[in-house]
């Protein structure tokens, strides 16, 4: 009982995390926020993997880095494996840091161009203080094999890559330190279409060999509902749905994520020719301005006026949860 | 109809080495060492830098006069026995400007090493912490910018007497103000950077952040700042000598010697010509390695 109970607690929740930046200061009137993420709450299981989808500037990358702490969220909290992590000072979190990694969107960026591959991985484990120089290299060694590399790329610098094979280093970085749960924003959106379907059977391969759970942030909607357990559904700062992958695709509940999953394209012309799409006209509000009731109301084509009073509340129906007055 | 096996063909063997990559390693450093020495007058700057370098470290251990050595000889030109001749109390004017070329070098070099030093650390916690106390910071360096800098070297050399140290104290008060901007900058836009988050995350502390990834990669911009400073710091000490607020006798930098050989200018023109040529020299060399390093280190700037 103890242990199955164990088993099914979350590796990481998020519970009503806020993220504010502020964006002017007024003297007659209050300051001005970009609501970069304003209320959102899910738990990401062991082994699971959570996609998040949502258009540019929707706070899907901001949330990735309250998550992992870049940012310190302005409200809420981030638990990992029950511990609040929300507001530890740089110091406390060293010890979750070994446990949490992070992929970054840009592999020509996220590499230091001055360091070689094997000074790169191995910082991780550098700072952790781990093994000595030769054990460190060798587990290095071992790393760039996992991600399919070779070993004698440990003295290479990063410019000598490809884009993928860089993403590949950037993994292996980030598996350094063992950890249990990977943040992937973006992972595959600055590679061509033949490398993405690499980083992604290197990534779901690795989440077999070490059970991780993933926080996977993309734009590709075919390739979220590929790898994810779970899917969240991001609008404006807002989580407006959240389900089983395949139930959010096969069953869209809110009326953004039917207009986003049919805007997708679809590799069949002559279904593509006929199939109908959900046009949304005008577009996304300001995030310093955002309509006080429901985030998509301004767009929305079923809104009702009780939508432009109060934002929902997050309805739960048989797990796939929706933020809209449609399901109350 | 197409057999299967015209489509999929078992992979050849050398497919498996698809990851290997022919070219050696190269770093960042070897490249900019290839791209510097493939232009000639970067090269030939170095050469004669070097060459200098090593003449008045090593030149005054060979010469058989000592710099404040006094001879009969009083005034004499340029000959076999005193290859720049003598100066007005008959000491061997070489062997001197060997000895103003250790002081003007020393000065430049280590002014210059101390103020990027101080630039460096300064400029960089500025921008990594950023905020108020950035802003304090900033307003700091603005006030220290706002004055003069011959003001407080005429003050110091007044107080501490002329010499190497004083001139020294005085280049660094605010020679450091520069660098700081530069690195302020550098940090600022390299904060975002992914690399940066990347250390973030995986725990590192602001020292690490700022010394091992924003350095290596700020470097650049503030090196050619520095090899420019150094012909600066040069002109200065020359500058200030040459005004009488110099080094003392019977020290001497090529500055002195200029302001010593000033008299006799009308009669004995190479006495100046000498100390003054020489420092043409060095800030030549200097200018021409600052202008390679900028194009080695950052080729698109290039013409």
């Amino acid at each position: 009982m103890e242990k199955k109970t164990k088993e099914t607690k979350p590796v990481v929740s998020i519970r009503h995390a806020k993220k504010y930046f502020l964006a002017g200061r007024h003297l007659f009137r209050p300051s001005d926020y970009v609501k970069a993420v304003d209320d959102v709450s899910f738990d990401i299981m062991p082994g699971e993997t959570v996609g998040l989808v949502g258009e540019s500037g929707c706070g899907k990358s901001t949330l990735a880095r309250t998550v992992i702490r870049i940012y310190e969220p302005s409200a809420g909290g981030i638990f990992y494996h029950g511990a609040d992590i929300s507001h530890l000072s740089n110091a406390r979190l060293r010890p979750f840091r070994t446990k949490m990694q992070m992929i970054f969107q840009d592999p020509y960026a996220s590499l230091n161009p001055r360091y070689t591959v094997g000074e790169i991985i191995g910082e991780p484990m550098q700072i952790a203080h781990m093994g000595g120089k030769d054990e460190r290299e060798g587990r290095v060694q071992k790393l760039l094999q996992q991600v399919g590399l070779k070993p004698d790329h440990i003295s290479r610098y990063p410019h000598e890559f490809s884009g993928g094979q860089r993403q590949r280093i950037g993994i292996a970085r980030t598996l350094a330190l063992d950890p249990d749960f990977i943040i992937c924003d973006e992972p595959i959106s600055a590679l061509d279409v033949s490398i993405q379907a690499q980083i992604i059977n290197l990534l779901e391969k690795i989440q077999d060999e070490n059970g991780l759970s993933y926080l996977f942030i993309a734009h590709d909607l075919t390739m979220v509902r590929h790898i994810s357990h779970k899917i969240g559904v991001m609008y404006l700062g807002h989580l407006l749905e959240f389900g089983d992958a395949d139930e959010v695709y096969e069953n869209p509940l809110h009326p953004y994520t039917r207009a986003l999953i049919s805007a997708a394209p679809v590799p069949d012309p002559e279904q593509a020719r006929t199939r109908h799409r959900i046009k949304l006209t005008g577009e996304v509000p300001s995030p310093i301005h955002a309509p006080a009731g429901c985030p998509f109301c301004t767009r929305c084509p079923e809104c009702r006026p009780e939508c432009l009073l109060a934002p929902p509340v997050m309805a739960n129906q048989n797990g796939h949860k929706v933020a809209c007055y449609k399901y109350v | 109809m197409l057999q299967k096996s015209e489509f999929f063909n078992p992979i050849d063997k050398s497919e498996q080495d698809s990851e290997f990559i022919a070219m050696e390693p190269r770093s960042f450093w070897h490249d900019v060492w290839d791209r510097f020495r493939s232009n000639r007058r970067a090269l030939i700057g170095l050469i004669v830098l070097l060459f200098i370098v090593l003449l008045a470290v090593l030149g005054p251990l060979f010469s058989p006069y000592p710099y404040d050595g006094m001879g009969t000889e009083v005034n004499c030109g340029p000959g076999a026995a005193h290859w720049f001749g003598t100066d007005a109390l008959g000491r061997d004017l070489f062997t001197r400007v060997l000895y103003g070329i250790r002081i003007s070098l020393f000065v430049g070099f280590v002014s210059t090493l101390i103020n990027c030093a101080i630039g460096v650390l300064y400029g960089g916690v500025a921008g990594y912490v950023g905020g108020r106390v950035d802003a304090v910071m900033m307003r700091f360096v603005d006030v220290l910018y706002a004055v003069p800098s011959l003001l407080y070297i005429i003050l110091l050399m007044m107080m501490f007497g002329s010499n190497v140290g004083s001139i020294m104290v005085g280049m660094c008060i605010s020679g450091w103000v520069g660098i700081a901007r530069l690195m302020r900058t550098q940090v600022i836009s390299l904060k975002g950077r992914e690399y940066v988050l990347a250390a973030y995350t995986e725990g590192a502390g602001p020292a690490r952040i700022l010394f091992k990834h924003m350095f290596s990669n700020a470097m650049s911009p503030i090196l050619v700042q520095a090899t420019l400073a150094i012909p600066q710091a040069i002109f200065q000490e020359a500058f200030l000598s040459f005004i009488g607020m110099g080094i003392s006798a019977p020290q001497a930098s090529l500055g002195t010697l200029a302001q010593d050989a000033r008299m006799y200018m009308a009669i004995y023109p190479h006495q100046m010509v000498c100390p003054i040529a020489m420092i043409c020299i060095i800030i030549f060399a200097l200018n021409f390695i600052s202008e390679g390093l900028s194009e080695a280190l950052d080729p698109t700037n290039s013409r």
